[in-house]
C-alpha cells in the first residue's frame, strides 16, 4: 500500500483534491514533537497532477514524455492563449473606453 | 536511538477489544501499525526511523510533491481502513512523536476530550459535496431568461447602431455578472436544503481548474455531518436534485463517508 501501488494514484483529480485538501488540511490538530511543513495545497495538487499526467501519459504512449507530453505543452499553449486574451481584452477595454469619450464628446454643442 | 511514533488515529478501546485491528503496513512501508491503550481509548500507531524522518529529513521529504502525495494517500487509505471498523479520530497527516513517553503525555492531556469527541462521532458521518457546472450553459441560460438582462436587451434594439455596439459589449459583461450571481444563489439553495439535514456543515473553499484538472467551473464545496440515519434521505435528495439539474449544466458530487476530518476538533 504504501510502495507507490496506492489504487487511487492515478484515480480522478477530484478525488486527488478531496484527499489533499482533507488529509492535509483537515483532521484533528494536536501537537506533535516533529515540525512537517506542507506546501500550500492548491500549489501541490497542480504539481501532483501534472506529475500523475506524465506518468500516465509517458505509460500510455511509452515515450520520453518531458520532451513531448502533450499535456505539459497543451498547458504551455494554454498559457500562452490565456495571456493573449488577456492582452485583447485589455485593449478591447481601452478601445471601448475611447469610443465612449468620443461619443461623449460628439454629442456636447 | 528511539523509534518515532506516527499517530493516525484515536479509537475507543472497547471496540478494539471485539474487533482486532486490520494488518497495515505503517508509513514506511515496512513498519507495522499497531495500537496502544491509554485506558479508554487506544492511539493508532506505527513506529518510524528516527534517522529517516527527523525534521531535516522529513522537510526534505515533504517537499518532495511525489512523496507527498504517496504517503499523504497512505495515510487517508490506512483512516480508511480504520474508519471501516471503529469510530475514528483521525489525526492531520505528519503528527509524529519523538517517543512513547511524549505521546504519552500528549494523550493524557487530551483524554477527556478525546472521549467526548468519540462519543460525539460515533453514530455519524461525514460527506463532501461539490457542484461544478458547465460555465457556458449556465451563462446562455442567464442571457435568455434573465429579467434584468431582457430589459436591457430591449433599450439596446431601440438605440442607433454606433451606440449599440457599446451597449452590447457592456451587456455581455453584465450577463457575466448575472451568471456569477446565479452560480452562487443555486448553490446556495442546494446547500440549505442539505444542511437541513445535517448536524454541522461548513462552506469550504472553490478550487480553480488548474487544481481540479476539470473543464467545469467548481462552484460550491461544502462538507456535512450528519446522523447516520439522515444519510439515506441524504443521498435521496442528492439523487434527486442531480436527476433535475444535470441537464442544465449543474453537476452535483457527493462523496463520503468520510472520517470526520472536518468536525473532530480539539482545542
Amino acid at each position: 500500500m504504501a510502495n507507490g501501488n496506492s489504487p487511487q494514484t492515478t484515480a480522478q483529480s477530484s478525488s486527488l483534491v478531496d484527499v489533499l485538501e482533507t488529509v492535509l488540511d483537515k483532521g484533528v490538530v494536536i501537537a506533535g514533537d516533529i515540525r512537517v511543513g506542507i506546501a500550500d495545497v492548491e500549489l501541490l495538487s497542480i504539481k501532483i497532477r501534472l506529475i500523475v499526467a506524465s506518468v500516465d501519459k509517458a505509460k500510455e504512449i511509452g515515450m520520453d514524455w518531458w520532451e513531448t507530453d502533450p499535456y505539459l505543452n497543451s498547458q504551455a499553449a494554454m498559457q500562452e492563449q490565456d495571456k493573449l486574451k488577456e492582452e485583447n481584452q485589455m485593449l478591447l477595454e481601452r478601445l471601448e473606453k475611447l469610443e465612449g469619450k468620443m461619443a461623449d464628446d460628439s454629442r456636447l454643442p | 536511538m528511539e523509534k518515532l511514533i506516527y499517530l493516525y488515529g484515536i479509537i475507543p478501546a472497547e471496540e478494539n477489544d471485539s474487533s482486532p485491528l486490520p494488518s497495515l503496513k505503517g508509513l514506511d512501508g515496512e513498519s507495522e501499525v499497531y495500537s496502544i491503550p491509554f485506558g479508554e481509548i487506544e492511539a493508532v500507531v506505527c513506529e518510524l526511523d528516527a534517522a529517516e524522518y527527523g525534521e531535516k529529513e522529513l522537510e526534505k521529504k515533504t517537499n518532495d510533491a511525489n512523496w507527498l502525495h504517496q504517503k499523504a494517500f497512505h495515510h487517508h487509505e490506512a483512516l480508511m481502513k480504520l474508519y471501516e471498523k471503529y469510530p475514528i479520530i483521525p489525526m492531520k497527516f505528519g503528527t509524529i512523536y519523538s517517543g512513547a513517553e511524549s505521546l504519552k503525555n500528549t494523550i493524557d492531556s487530551h483524554k477527556p476530550n478525546m472521549i467526548e469527541l468519540l462519543d460525539g462521532i460515533t453514530d455519524k458521518e461525514e460527506w463532501i459535496m461539490k457542484i461544478y457546472c458547465e460555465a457556458d450553459k449556465v451563462k446562455d441560460a442567464v442571457a435568455g431568461h434573465n429579467e434584468t438582462i431582457e430589459t436591457k436587451k430591449e433599450e439596446i434594439a431601440s438605440m442607433s447602431p454606433g451606440r449599440q455596439y457599446l451597449e452590447k459589449r457592456k451587456l455581455n459583461q453584465l450577463i457575466d455578472q448575472e451568471a456569477e450571481k446565479e452560480k452562487q444563489t443555486f448553490s446556495e439553495k442546494i446547500h440549505d436544503e442539505l444542511a437541513a439535514l445535517s448536524v454541522d456543515n461548513e462552506v469550504k473553499k472553490n478550487w480553480n481548474k488548474d487544481v481540479t484538472g476539470r473543464v467545469e467551473e467548481m462552484c460550491w464545496n461544502s462538507v456535512y455531518l450528519l446522523e447516520k440515519s439522515a444519510v439515506e434521505d441524504f443521498i435521496s435528495v442528492i439523487k434527486k436534485l442531480q436527476e433535475k439539474w444535470t441537464e442544465s449544466g449543474w453537476q452535483i458530487e457527493v462523496t463520503g463517508p468520510w472520517p470526520s476530518y472536518h468536525f473532530a476538533k480539539i482545542s
